[in-house]
């Protein structure tokens, strides 16, 4: 496992980072004095050890290039970059260079001019000219810069066609298609595999024309995060083969979203055309997702058009479901519910958004019900839910960068949430931070310490007589991660308890009064927003008090079975796929999928967003909100909402922090959630942590939209396929 | 043939114009191109790039200045475009004298009238640019005289000088809504009866206002108006990852519009 | 009268397309009417749709009314002059029976504004 990046024979080294010893040169670096320099004439004062790119790019003058990225090592191997420097008798490549007192830069001078159209003549000479057919027409950094920087003549006069260079390609999987001719070996997708995906499988072979980007030997390149590299790819070596000969991308429309198929929230564009999605694409966003996406967000987008439910349902004497008129299923429904009266009950499932949690919640309450509930659940001992800090990642995702020891409990974060566990493979790269990891041993793409999977450490840690609680005391910005699958076990309030305790004991001998400590992951988008509304995490009140009529607001899990009701129960699904919930429902009533509506969802961190619409929900489906206001009516006691503004307006009015969107409010009261926690009797469980989410084969169909997906079963499929080869 | 005649116009154009240069500029004559053109001396080599007929630019050019400066009170702006095709850009009151100019003048005989145009650019103040193609058959060249108006205005008809722009600004007139005076007869061309709007205006929406189809219950063609409003068609040809914006050149042709509107 | 004094007022000189005068603008629109409403017994007459005289009229005298707002001379006038190219498509019988009954919209139905249909018919 390399911790400092840099490993590739035909990289420029870069000075930084060429070993650990040098991993601190930029903190020290930081009292060295200012230098000059001076691009295109214009003074600059930056740091010593600052590239001539960066210094280029703070005045505002962008350089070209192919290989270089901000987020990766500094590879220096495409030489698109290269700029005049005054005195200098060649030019030189301004992203491996450091700048030196005094440098005059010439960023536009006949010298770099020819340099790069040198530079882009060579890559020409062996890449083929078939644009009009390759995927990444239109948004190709190398027809793009060919146009602003190359030669506009060609000196290429193979009349023979015996010249250009070709590549076999390669079989990396089903998320990606490979070209490997139109390949310029800018390294980007081998530097990203090994630095942030944490797979070390991508690499280079031969040299000079010879030289080939592969994987060594048949292997398939299997990560959650393995989309990202069609993103990094500057030419159409690697396009997304889901969408492959779809559309162009100039002729799609862009709507800027929010993911919601896990806690984080990552920040997404939905391209749309004619009504349906064709690709999503992650947006910048640096406090969740950095510029990656989870490969189930990117490539699950297919399941969105497929199971799905276009035509409200219910069912007949014989018990079939059978598809009817919004009104008739509207009053079937309400009629069932007007007997049912108090005895209705709801379930939320983890793809809801917070107007149809709060709006069914309000019709719920007006007819006299009060068993709303989340499929996942929550402690309801101690403080409960009544503090968010205790159901919050109170660090914030881009707070793991600056913790110096992260403990793991009872989670797999490279599969519960993979940009959060890129992030904590970043930290653990770049800066100097620990990890360790209570629960089953799995591969996290990092080196950590394995504290055992028993409950027994989790308590001996709690009270601060094992022996990894030394680090924990020593750390500055210690860090505990408790994995919300957790709190799906009996004991689950004495492992939060305990957790809370132990952190509580560390942040009041920490110096930093402003570090939290504890932090929870979340499994699912609705989650936090459903507990900040006032649902009641977990089934089992439904199960004690078994309803008349069941609403199942997405809710597919299969926390809730026909079994647990009684026979005369008559269950509502109100969600978008015909899933686990839909299976056992009376009545179906369609929904929207988040790339249909606009709705509120709160990630993990406590950090409001909002989807957008992208495309209209199929057939008679309708916006979820506006179902529940729509069958309200037909009960008698119409919600006083008729647009998304008044029933923000009552988001609002339940919880303030749920339409300030964008900004993540922070959690209080650890100590007094503490205290309540000392209340808890619970005792903790003999049978050891364990998480759903062990192997990659497990990440892709998590929810009603992979499930229903495709590619994502392809995925499974490769992955097992993987399995079996002998390498 | 035509060479001779142009270059006797620019000799005539020495002798009264060039004496006072200072004139030149202070009548409401912009060339815009020439001067630099004729400075440059420096042959071009490219061979994709298309090469000047540095001769005819000249007649053309000095061609263009005769007509400026014969007709002043009309003329706002001279100006060849990439292509060294000479447009006359004119006052809307002057439109049917510089035609019948450009079609009588000896040195001219622009006497076919072979298209009018419309452009519509909702930004600018006068939002229709009307634009007339001549070809004087005699000396073989072609000029371009643009105009402009807005909703309301009327523009004078040239019917009386060209009989074939009776159907063009019929055309002008269904498409755009542009108000021919003393035109003899105009209504619609191209549109259907009962039509409403002009299509051509760009805030006319491409799928229209109004779908057609026929009604079985009642056996005829029925007009409804249209429910599916049309997708905003925004193409997008900046990549997503795009790098270098600040390179990305984009060449604004330089807006011919006209001078200052006259009182 | 006050709006003809009005119109002198702005600073912009305009190009006057038929009228000078808001009264003429009037006349105009006056004599317009009156030809359409001459037009309508002999367009019954001559076409085959199912609207009476009376019927006919009113809609006439509604596509006017429309208009009633309407103050700038200018903008009357161009108004009069496409009622004026309508009336001629009518008359010659260039307009079939079916763009005369466009007139009415006999077939759209009318939006929902409430909730509750609004959901059931899918539309925002």
């Amino acid at each position: 496992m390399l911790r400092a990046p840099l490993h590739r024979a035909l990289s420029l080294p870069n000075l930084r980072q060429l070993s650990p010893a040098f991993r601190n040169l930029s903190t020290t670096s930081a009292q060295l004095e200012k230098i000059e320099v001076f691009v295109d004439d214009k003074p600059v004062m930056v740091e010593p050890g600052t590239t001539v790119l960066q210094a280029a790019a703070m005045v505002g003058v962008e350089i070209p290039r192919f290989c270089y990225h901000e987020r990766l090592a500094v590879a220096g191997n495409c030489r698109m970059c290269l700029v005049e420097v005054e005195k200098s008798p060649k030019p030189v490549a301004a992203c491996a260079m450091p700048v030196m007192k005094g440098w005059r830069i010439k960023t536009n001078s006949d010298m770099t001019k020819k340099a790069r159209e040198g530079v882009m003549e060579f890559l020409l000479v062996n890449h083929p000219l078939d644009c009009p057919i390759c995927d990444q027409g239109g948004e190709c950094d190398l027809q793009d810069q060919s146009m602003a920087f190359g030669s506009d003549r060609s000196r290429f006069t193979d009349i023979q066609f015996d010249g250009k260079r070709a590549v076999e390609d390669k079989d990396v999987g089903p998320l990606i298609k490979t070209v490997m001719t139109r390949c310029i070996h800018c390294t980007r997708c081998i530097r990203f595999a090994s630095e942030v995906a944490g797979v070390d499988d991508l690499g280079t072979t031969g040299r000079g024309s010879d030289m080939q980007v592969g994987t060594y030997v048949e292997k398939m390149f299997l990560s959650e995060l393995s989309g990202n590299v069609i993103d990094l790819c500057p030419v159409g070596a690697l396009t997304n083969k889901p969408f492959a000969f779809t559309a162009r991308p100039w002729e799609t429309r862009k709507t800027e979203s929010v993911d919601v198929l896990d806690a984080l929230g990552s920040n997404i564009v939905v391209s749309t055309r004619t009504g349906e999605v064709l690709r999503i694409l992650p947006r910048l966003n640096e406090e969740i997702n950095e510029e990656w996406l989870s490969d189930k967000s990117r490539f699950a987008c297919d399941g969105l058009k497929r199971q799905r439910l276009v035509a409200p349902m219910v069912k007949n004497e014989k018990g079939e479901l059978v598809s009817c008129e919004w009104e008739d299923a509207l009053v079937s429904v309400a009629k069932a519910m007007l007997r049912a009266g108090e005895q209705t009950a709801a379930v939320a499932g983890g793809l809801a958004d917070a107007e149809s949690l709060v709006a069914l919640k309000d019709l719920l309450n007006r007819l006299g019900g009060e068993a709303l509930c989340t499929e996942h659940t929550f402690p309801q001992d101690g403080s409960g839910t009544d503090l968010r800090s205790s159901y919050l990642l109170n660090n914030k995702i881009a707070g793991i960068e600056e913790a110096d020891l992260i403990l793991l409990i009872g989670t797999n974060p490279r599969f519960e949430a993979p940009l959060l566990n890129a992030r904590i493979r970043k930290t653990y790269i770049h800066k100097e931070c620990d990890v360790a990891l209570l629960g089953p041993k799995v591969d996290l793409t990092y080196d950590y310490e394995h504290l055992g999977d028993d409950t027994a450490t989790l308590k001996k840690l709690a009270s601060g007589q094992h022996p990894f609680n030394k680090k924990l005391s020593a750390a500055k910005n210690p860090m505990i991660i408790l994995g919300g699958q957790q709190f799906g076990r009996q004991d689950a309030a004495a492992i939060l308890a305990a957790v809370q305790q132990l952190s509580q004991s560390l942040s009041s001998a920490l110096n930093n009064k402003e570090w939290k400590i504890l932090n929870i992951l979340q499994q699912v988008a609705s989650q936090v927003a459903a507990l900040d509304i006032g649902y009641k995490p977990g089934v089992s009140e439904i199960r004690e008090n078994p309803p008349k009529v069941l609403f199942l607001l997405g809710a597919d899990e299969g926390t809730i079975t026909r079994a647990d009701l009684p026979k005369d129960c008559f269950v509502v699904y109100i969600g978008h796929h015909g899933d686990q919930g839909a299976s056992m429902a009376d009545a179906i009533l369609p929904g929207a999928t988040y790339t249909e509506k606009q709705g509120t969802f709160v990630n993990t961190e406590g950090r409001t967003q909002q989807t957008q619409v992208a495309v209209t929900p199929p057939g008679m489906a309708r916006v979820d909100w506006k179902i529940i206001r729509a069958l309200s009516e037909v009960v008698g006691t119409p919600l006083p909402y008729d647009d998304l503004n008044a029933v923000r307006q009552r988001l609002t009015e339940v919880a303030p922090n749920l339409t300030r969107y964008g900004s993540a409010e922070d959690a209080n009261y650890f100590a007094q959630a503490t205290e309540l926690s000392k209340s808890v009797k619970t005792q903790l469980a003999s049978t050891p942590l364990d998480v759903k989410l062990k192997e990659l084969q497990d990440f892709f169909m998590t929810d009603a939209i992979s499930r229903a997906s495709p590619t994502m079963a392809k995925c499974v499929q490769a992955v097992l396929k993987q399995k079996s080869s002998k390498y | 043939m035509a060479s001779n005649i142009l270059r006797k116009l620019s000799g005539t154009f020495k002798n009264v114009g060039l004496a006072g240069s200072r004139r030149v500029n202070a009548a409401p004559t912009v060339l815009s191109r020439h001067l630099s053109s004729e400075t440059q001396t420096e042959p071009e080599s490219r061979p994709t790039v298309r090469k000047p007929d540095l001769v005819a630019r000249a007649h053309v050019t000095d061609f263009g200045r005769y007509v400026a400066e014969c007709l002043p009170k009309f003329i706002q702006k001279v100006q060849l475009t990439g292509t060294d095709e000479l447009e006359l850009l004119v006052a809307p009151e002057g439109i049917v004298p510089v035609i019948s100019f450009l079609k009588d003048h000896h040195n001219a005989q622009f006497t076919n009238l072979s298209d009018i145009g419309g452009v519509d650019v909702p930004s600018r103040m006068y939002r229709f640019e009307v634009v007339y193609n001549l070809l004087s058959v005699r000396y073989n060249t072609r000029i371009r005289v643009k105009t402009y108006t807005d909703e309301l205005t009327p523009l004078d008809s040239v019917n009386d000088v060209h009989k074939a722009a009776n159907w063009y600004e019929r055309e002008i007139w269904d498409m755009f809504g542009v108000f021919f005076a003393d035109h003899p007869d105009l209504r619609r061309i191209l549109t259907d009866y009962g039509f409403e709007g002009h299509p051509f205006r760009k805030d006319f929406p491409l799928s229209g206002f109004v779908e057609l189809r026929y009604d079985d219950t009642k056996k005829r063609v029925v007009v409804e108006p249209l429910e599916l409003a049309q997708e905003f068609r925004r193409f997008e040809l900046n990549s997503p990852w795009e790098q270098f914006p600040n390179f990305r050149d984009t060449t604004v042709i330089e807006e011919a519009a006209p001078a200052a509107e006259k009182k | 009268m006050a709006t003809g004094k009005a119109a002198s007022v702005v600073t912009r000189q305009v190009r006057p397309i038929l009228s000078l005068s808001h009264n003429e603008a009037r006349m105009r629109a006056l004599a317009l009417y009156k030809a359409w409403y001459r037009q309508i017994p002999h367009t019954v007459n001559e076409n085959d749709f199912p609207k009476s005289v009376k019927q006919c009229r009113q809609k006439l005298r509604e596509e006017f009314m429309k208009h009633k707002d309407v103050k700038d001379v200018r903008v009357i006038d161009m108004l009069i002059i496409k009622g004026q190219m309508e009336l001629q498509e009518t008359a010659t019988k260039w307009k079939q029976s079916m763009h005369i009954m466009a007139y009415w919209k006999d077939t759209v139905n009318k939006k929902p504004t409430d909730f509750y249909s609004k959901f059931l018919e899918g539309k925002d």
